[in-house]
């Protein structure tokens, strides 16, 4: 039980401020405009980042799975954002 | 719906655990937070009358304007006032001297002073909603215990769900008090959820907003997070000072620009409610003017040069940019100062049935463990017990307390601090309630103390019409509905923990022995 909401905790939380950065600079025009929409998507995201991490079969399986997501996301945002494809 | 038993019993077992570490919490914030919907009321109901008569026009506001600038030259950066009439009758300025402390202003006191001119009262309410009473911190924590209410929601329901619509309409009283608790709990929950999830949400936001933008900043905002907040949050654009003398606009001008401004919009009944002007004095001042209007949801805001009254910026509703249209509706969603008087009554409503939602949670956490063979039961549930009478009927004890204390105590002892004072009411008051139910049978201190509440709540409407003579029959007639109004609730409360300590009463005389409400508790 501990380490599967400390996987939601943890790598859940990095992957949702990952989604949230992707769904604040992916829109036209810049991040800036809809910046607060973006921060007020987080708590809600996370919430059922956090529940979901309890549906995998062990917390081996949910660590994987969320770190790995949380990577690829953290890494598609920040690849995009340094090659300047997104404003 | 079908669901796995495995994730049935995990979603179970989180729920409670959740539960158990916010429940305590979240009553507090309900109880206190409803209250709070009626903060202005409050804070009229708890000034004396005499002091309510005083100065209120435009032109006292342009004089208090005058005298602040004139006197406090750190005030001329940033200065924050409210118009005659909002939060209460005269105009009040607020500023920060040169060690960051703020400073408040009223016609009356012009000079300035730490201590905020409007009642205690209703701000140690809102205190108790938004940090338990808990300085620096209380307000993260807060900020968490809305997280752990947000997964509580959610298990909650995923718990609940191959059953809801079967059981949604079901409530059975009857020999199995437990069935009918339960019933009771998953009605509440489920109809007022969407109130819930409002909850959640905007409770963690305005907690914790700070303290998420710096952790999301450098993660995926390449740190330049918290340098954009300021223009997403504000009106007035960031305009740096021209070091050239210039002399203000007179307020009446601002305030009928502003009206002029938002009428341009199609919003015909803006009502400014309070302004923030920087740089008084030079070129470069400006002034932001928010207000509300009865038919948005939120405030809105006009940003003016405060020299010539020409327009900087807008936020108006109907005209709000995405992140000022997603900041009002989270404060007006939370604070419930949108609609009319039946919007702040659901509020009020389901806030309480919210108080209840979590009181219920704990008692069927102690129901479904009690053990039905032997008089000896679990050490945690009979803590449990003890806890949650001392809490949750403790803190009901300590806010009529503070009430009754905020109507007797400038007339008992005329110069004590009345902020002071009634912290200490409230919170001592508190304590000993929470000592009591330690030292007590958990069934015998949940009577005495609803009782205790009944008779503090009763003192409400008696103190307030023996200090001021304002008996809610005579503020009824000379108009002022608002006071009659916190009296009678009083009374409503009052009958209602008369009712529950009366309940209470016949289910200790039968006197159950194999449970923690058991009149003699034996601990396994």
């Amino acid at each position: 039980m501990w380490a599967k909401a400390s996987a939601g905790i943890v790598p859940g939380f990095f992957l949702s401020a990952a989604l949230i950065g992707l769904l604040c600079w992916l829109p036209s025009g810049p991040w800036q405009s809809n910046m607060m929409p973006g921060i007020t998507a987080f708590f809600p995201l996370w919430i059922g980042v956090f529940c979901t991490a309890f549906r995998f079969n062990s917390a081996r399986l949910a660590w994987g799975w969320l770190g790995a997501l949380a990577i690829a996301a953290t890494g598609l945002l920040w690849s995009l954002q340094l090659a300047g494809w997104v404003r | 719906m079908k669901l796995k038993p495995t994730t049935l019993r995990i979603f179970t077992s989180l729920h409670s655990w959740v539960g158990l570490v916010a429940g305590l919490a979240l009553f507090v914030a309900f109880y206190a937070g409803s209250l709070t919907v009626f903060h202005q009321a409050i804070g009229q109901w708890a000034t004396p009358p005499a002091a309510s008569t005083a100065a209120n026009t435009l032109g006292d506001a342009q004089q208090l304007l005058d005298t602040v600038l004139a006197s406090h030259p750190e005030a001329r950066d940033h200065l924050g006032m409210t118009f005659p009439g909002y939060e209460m009758a005269p105009p009040s300025a607020y500023w920060q001297d040169s060690h960051g402390t703020w400073l408040f202003a009223t016609p009356t006191h012009p000079e300035g002073s730490p201590t905020p001119p409007q009642a205690a009262l209703p701000e140690l309410i809102n205190e108790l909603h938004y940090t338990l009473g808990i300085p620096r911190i209380g307000t993260w924590l807060m900020g968490l215990v809305s997280l752990l209410y947000g997964v509580a929601l959610v298990s909650g329901v995923v718990i609940h769900l191959p059953r809801l619509a079967k059981d949604l309409f079901a409530l059975r009283p009857g020999r199995n008090l437990k069935r009918f608790w339960q019933d009771a709990h998953n009605v509440i929950g489920v109809l007022s959820l969407p109130f819930h999830i409002v909850f959640a949400v905007t409770g963690a936001l305005l907690c914790l907003t700070f303290v998420l933008m710096m952790a999301l900043g450098p993660l995926a905002f390449e740190g330049k997070l918290l340098g954009a907040s300021a223009t997403a949050m504000d009106t007035a654009p960031v305009i740096s000072k021209a070091d050239i003398d210039k002399p203000l606009q007179p307020i009446a001008r601002w305030h009928a620009r502003s009206i002029e401004v938002a009428h341009a919009q199609g919003i015909n009944d803006f009502q400014p409610g309070y302004l923030k002007l920087s740089h008084a004095g030079d070129a470069h001042a400006v002034i932001e003017i928010t207000g509300t209007s009865a038919r948005g949801l939120g405030a809105g805001s006009i940003a003016l040069d405060a020299t010539s009254g020409a327009v900087l910026a807008t936020q108006l509703p109907g005209n709000r940019d995405a992140n000022h249209a997603t900041l009002a509706a989270t404060y007006a969603l939370h604070f419930g100062d949108y609609g009319n008087a039946i919007v702040q009554w659901l509020y009020f409503l389901l806030g309480m049935g919210g108080a209840f939602l979590f009181y219920s949670g704990n008692l069927l956490w102690i129901e479904s463990r009690r053990k039905r063979r032997q008089a000896e039961q679990g050490r945690a549930q009979v803590v449990m017990a003890r806890i949650t009478v001392g809490v949750c009927i403790g803190v009901c004890v300590a806010v009529s307390a503070t009430f009754v204390a905020s109507q007797l105590l400038p007339w008992l002892a005329p110069h004590t601090s009345m902020a002071n004072a009634e912290h200490w009411a409230c919170f001592i008051g508190w304590l000993l309630c929470v000592l009591w139910a330690c030292l007590r049978a958990p069934i015998r201190a949940a009577r005495e103390l609803l009782w205790l509440a009944a008779m503090l709540t009763l003192m409400i409407p008696l103190s307030h019409g023996l200090a001021t003579g304002l008996w809610f029959w005579r503020s009824m007639a000379t108009g002022q509905t608002s006071l009659a109004l916190i009296d009678l609730g009083a009374l409503a409360l009052a009958t209602g923990f008369a009712a529950l300590a009366r309940a209470t009463a016949r289910r200790a005389r039968k006197n159950q022995p194999n449970t923690v409400w058991a009149t003699t508790v034996r601990v396994h």
